[in-house]
């Protein structure tokens, strides 16, 4: 198995958008969940269905969970908190921007790297240029 | 250690999914491998095994490229990357090493 990913956005269209990119990538080696909007399908962030996209996306060899904006990030809080994975080691929440860092993130994972490995070169994926003069 | 240089025909040149798998094939060997694109900035060289390192090297169609390896797979590492390539990157479980 590999590392899998959470996809948190405001909207469900982009979360699925960027699965949808991140997941020609890397075939179907790795496992990708896309979470968008508020409970009632509004844009926002929803606790409870980002919970259980961890929940889904967790095979055991790590989770990477990659955000949007904002108050994505404290509803992914608010639902590790729930299930009781705030200090877990294999999960982990990434800074780095979210199509850049899901695409790196989803072929560092396809390769077979580490949990570790991958969040730090999806974090790297911050620098990255897509102007090559 | 094994090299070689050729002239990359693929219309996407080594960007998104042909990268991707260009990392993926070159992962499944032990060698070291880099990367460097000749027809741009000779003197940088990427770890063929890193998407952003890649990725930086701005590969287009008609670039001359070098690959080499150092290691015990050092031959069969060159010659699947660079039949990859000459494939353009039809995508299979048979170009897949892992």
């Amino acid at each position: 198995m590999a590392v899998a990913l959470v996809i948190v956005s405001h909207s469900q269209q982009l979360a699925d958008g960027v699965r949808e990119i991140a997941a020609q990538m890397a075939g179907d080696r790795v496992v990708i969940r896309a979470v968008g909007g508020a409970a009632d399908g509004s844009l926002g962030t929803n606790a409870e269905a980002i919970a259980r996209a961890i929940t889904d996306a967790d095979q055991g060899d790590g989770v990477l969970i990659l955000m949007d904006l904002g108050s994505a990030v404290l509803s992914t809080e608010t639902a590790l908190e729930m299930l009781e994975l705030n200090d877990s080691p294999k999960i982990r929440l990434s800074n780095a921007p979210l199509v850049e860092g899901a695409v790196v993130a989803a072929i560092e994972a396809s390769v077979g790297h580490t949990l570790a490995e991958v969040a730090d070169a999806a974090l790297d994926a911050k620098d990255m240029t897509k102007l090559i003069k | 250690m094994a090299e070689t240089q050729f002239i990359v025909t693929n219309p996407a040149g080594l960007h998104a999914r042909p990268a991707a798998l260009f990392v993926r094939t070159a992962a499944g060997f032990q060698s070291s491998i880099r990367v460097r694109n000749l027809s741009r900035d000779v003197g940088r060289e990427a770890d063929a095994k890193s998407i952003l390192s890649v990725m930086t090297l701005g590969i287009e169609q008609g670039h001359e490229i070098s690959i080499k390896a150092e290691g015990p797979d050092e031959a069969a590492a060159v010659d699947a990357l660079h039949a990859l390539i000459d494939a353009g990157f039809n995508e299979s479980d048979a170009v897949s090493t892992r």
